[in-house]
């Protein structure tokens, strides 16, 4: 078994760094090696966030090499974008949330938030496969507007791109998000699976 | 935050936080006493050790800095007990005085020293290598390349420093200590070291420095562990070497360094051909694996995290042993350079370079790339929504707009609010004089003139009062831990020397930046007991500030009005405590308690486009420029308020429904000053 990389990206507050630590967790649980490498900035809420994971059966460091994943799952647009550009290897797969959270730099320094046709196109030209979805809106089916992540997961794992069963990623996210949202999360990671059949 | 740090499951695979396996390492050697204060990439190993010790029964402390921690950590391993200190790398730079000294008169108890390094400066102010401070007080550094190993050593640096009877520093570094690996767990330690006191163990005056026979003499028992040092070192299983016969080539790794370098080996195909060597005991490195590996081979790759720290030893020894070789790395052949963080990629192209392999790199994506970066803006770093911060500094614009002068100086210090220094990185800015006089603050972001490290605010905003500055109002400011950590006696000497300073205290109870870990302001310790709050405001008080008022920075004219009265004063240091909890904290309650908050919403007929609430710097305020209108997220709001105010028009208004959470327009703020 090779090495996948992995990278789970989204903007602070989002659950990103929780997502890929449910996925680590549950390759660990199927008995194979993982590393997460969380980059985030010094800020509680809105930093971009990027959590590397690395999964293989003799897996050391845990950063992913540029033009090294093999997906990349981006829980708002503009962060999708930057790290499938820097992360994905081409022909890789993407899963790219339609949320837009400007940054302050749109705001403040007038520059253009990247249209979404255009990251669209972009995304496409690099990756083999490539969804853009509103993983909020699925949340929210699920019955929790913060289970993006997990329906992000369901998404990954649907895609065939997680190297282990379903039973241990459903144990890893029992055992990892907070008490009392189990079934909520659950639901969540069978939307996402759903979504893209 | 589970049960498998304090988990009694020797065998078991579990996957860990490096901080956590830190932690874990220290409850299986038995730990007894522990002591920190909160430092990104570090803070994660009290949390962890603070949960374990309410289930295990042993003592833990947020402590009020890191001096304080580690000399409460000494204070118990000189009794006998194991005992440890952690905080980030910044923070050691605070315990440097005492290391330096208790080198000379030892511990008796296991004391361990866990440092979070932070190259590539994520979250801290530098990059620097504190191994050159385990070295510089000749002490032993062991260095984890991999989150298993983090745990294995803090627990054996536990014996090493009861073998040696000195201190023994971890370090560890933000790919270690923030990043998540597999950790098999080990036994517990239950026996715990008989606590006791011997003041004349084993040499005489043994606890006090200029006791007979004076610190010259301890200084000399210091080099006497160092034989013992070395023999640990050379013996120690964290130092691995392997002589591939015929290669030559080999590669040496130094804690995380060794984990990129066996991996990029790999990639390559390169790990049976070339010669290796893995350091985890870094100081004193082991000579004797050294000397071989560096006879081995004509050229010699070094893979540290840092500075050329083992590099520089190979040096040193080579002139003797191999004279010849070429040593490769941070140095003189430089093939990486000795600053930002390590990666494969770096590892791989020096590698590639000492070996002269040439790295194939085809990318069928190379144009879509380039398209895609053009498209891509920078996301700056920026306070959370509803961040009472935003509104002090708005008050204090305002306040200093009202006020004159040409250009003030603000001085900031370290917490959530530093991130008034961080600038807009979308926004290029030409080294400029004329820039600074214009001085147009348009968002938080560009608040802050000064920044460096804990403490350092109001000391600097001294130093420019002395020094005759009067070309505008000089202000400093700080969270509230800060004021405890480092800020307290800089107040006292703005008292005693009678400078005409502003100071403002960013109170919000907790230690938010680095994940809201209690302080004294907060009324709870580490493992939860609750304690009456320190009372800043009695505390600045008997300072002998003759200037003190409490605002609540919600209330932005208020806040205003404060400040603009605490600019004139000319009687010694100003000081106004803008104090409000944190309102992550506290829309975390309403969630757990199901209370929607009752949110803003920008009635775009009203809306002229003004931006002003755009310039608040709140992440939920949005502003469509097709539109040219504001726009509130609603996901992000949490009904603080603050934009409402600041909009001239009255265009942003509540939602119908839902809980009060921030200020309710036009009802006059409840203030207390706390004890008066």
């Amino acid at each position: 078994m090779e090495t996948v990389n992995l990278i789970v990206a989204g903007v602070g507050g989002q659950g990103s760094v929780l997502g890929a630590h449910i996925i680590a967790d549950a390759a660990v649980r199927a008995g194979l090696n993982a590393r997460v490498g969380d980059t985030y900035g010094a800020a509680q809420r809105g930093g971009k966030v990027a959590s590397h994971v690395r999964i293989g059966p003799d897996v050391e460091s845990p950063l992913v090499p540029e033009k090294g994943a093999v997906a990349v799952l981006g829980l708002e647009l503009l962060e999708g974008l930057r790290n499938v550009v820097k992360y994905l290897k081409a022909g890789g797969i993407a899963v790219i949330s339609t949320y837009e959270f400007p940054p302050i730099d749109a705001s403040l320094a007038d520059l253009q938030y990247p249209k979404r046709e255009e990251v669209e196109e972009v995304v496409r030209a690099i990756a083999s496969k490539a969804f853009f979805l509103d993983l909020i809106q699925m949340a929210k089916e699920a019955g929790n507007v913060r289970t993006a992540n997990v329906v992000g997961i369901g998404t990954l794992y649907g895609l065939g791109v997680l190297p282990f069963d379903l039973e241990y990623l459903e144990e890893a996210i029992k055992e990892n998000v907070p008490r009392g949202t189990e079934e909520v999360n659950l639901r969540a990671l069978r939307i996402g699976m759903e979504a893209v059949r | 935050m589970m049960v498998r740090i304090w988990e009694d499951a020797p065998g078991k695979r579990v996957f860990m936080l490096g901080n956590e396996a830190i932690a874990r390492g220290a409850v299986e050697a038995g730990v007894q006493v522990a002591a920190s204060y909160p430092g990104t990439p570090a803070s994660e190993i009290m949390e962890n050790l603070a949960e374990a010790a309410k289930h295990l029964g042993f003592y833990a402390q947020w402590s009020i800095n890191e001096t304080v921690a580690f000399n409460v950590a000494v204070g118990a391993a000189i009794t006998g007990a194991r005992a440890m200190a952690s905080m980030k790398n910044a923070g050691l730079n605070w315990i440097m005085d005492m290391l330096m000294t208790v080198d000379y008169t030892g511990v008796r108890g296991g004391l361990v020293l866990a440092v979070g390094d932070d190259p590539d400066a994520h979250y801290s102010s530098n990059e620097q290598d504190t191994r050159i401070a385990g070295e510089y007080a000749l002490i032993p550094v062991l260095e984890p390349s991999t989150v298993h190993e983090a745990k294995e050593m803090t627990k054996k640096a536990f014996e090493i420093s009861e073998a040696v009877e000195l201190p023994v520093q971890v370090r560890s570094c933000t790919r270690i200590s923030h990043a998540s690996g597999d950790v098999v767990l080990g036994e517990i330690r239950r026996e715990r070291n008989p606590v006791g006191f011997n003041k004349h163990y084993k040499l005489p005056y043994r606890w006090d420095v200029y006791g007979p026979p004076g610190p010259v003499e301890k200084h000399k028992w210091l080099f006497s562990t160092l034989p013992k040092q070395k023999e640990l070192s050379e013996e120690s299983e964290f130092n691995w070497l392997d002589i591939v016969d015929g290669s030559d080539i080999a590669v040496v790794g130094s804690g995380i360094g060794w984990a990129y370098a066996k991996d990029a080996l790999k990639e390559m195909g390169l790990w049976d051909r070339v010669s290796k060597l893995k350091v985890g005991f870094v100081h004193p490195a082991p000579e004797g694996k050294l000397e071989r590996i560096l006879r081995s081979s004509s050229k010699v790759l070094f893979v540290e995290e840092g500075l050329p720290f083992v590099e520089r030893k190979a040096y040193e020894l080579a002139k003797d042993v191999a004279p010849d070789v070429e040593i490769y790395g941070k140095l003189r052949n430089q093939v990486i350079e000795p600053w930002g963080e390590l990666n494969l990629e770096r590892v791989s192209a020096a590698i590639s370079r000492v070996a002269g392999i040439e790295i194939k790199a085809e990318d069928p994506a190379a144009e879509a790339r380039k398209k895609g970066e053009r498209l891509i803006i920078p996301r700056s770093s920026m306070l959370c929504p509803g961040c009472q911060h935003l509104g002090t500094y708005w008050a204090l614009k305002t306040a200093l707009a009202r006020f004159g002068g040409k250009v003030p100086i603000i001085n900031g210090d370290i917490g959530c609010y530093e991130q008034g220094g961080y600038g807009v990185s979308g926004r290029k800015i030409e080294p400029n004089e004329e820039l600074t006089k214009k001085y147009v603050a348009l968002a938080p972001y560009e608040m802050l003139d000064t920044l460096h490290i804990m403490g350092s605010g109001i000391g600097l905003a001294q130093g420019e009062y002395h020094a005759g500055y009067r070309e505008g109002k000089i202000v400093a400011v700080s969270g509230d831990s800060t004021f405890f950590h480092a800020v307290m006696p800089s107040l006292l000497n703005a008292v005693y020397n009678k400078a005409n300073i502003l100071y403002i205290i960013m109170d919000n109870d907790w230690v938010a930046m680095t994940g809201h870990q209690p302080s004294p302001s907060t009324g709870l310790t580490a493992t939860g007991q609750v304690y009456t709050k320190a009372n800043i405001y009695k505390v600045v008080k008997s300072l002998g500030v003759k200037f003190v008022e409490v605002v609540d920075p919600y209330d932005i004219k208020g806040t205003t009005e404060v400040l603009q009265r605490a600019l004139q004063w000319e009687d010694g240091p100003a000081v106004v405590i803008a104090k409000r909890e944190c309102a992550l904290q506290v829309f975390r309650r309403y969630r757990k308690e199901r209370k929607p908050v009752k949110t803003y919403r920008v009635v775009e007929d009203k809306c002229i486009g003004c931006k002003l609430c755009v310039y608040l710097g709140c992440p939920a305020v949005w502003w469509k420029p097709e539109k040219k209108k504001a726009v509130i997220d609603p996901i992000q709001c949490v009904g603080c308020s603050m934009c409402a105010q600041v909009c001239p028009v009255n265009a942003i208004v509540p939602e119908e429904e839902g809980y009060v959470f921030g200020l309710p327009i036009g009802e006059p703020p409840k203030l207390l000053k706390e004890g008066e």
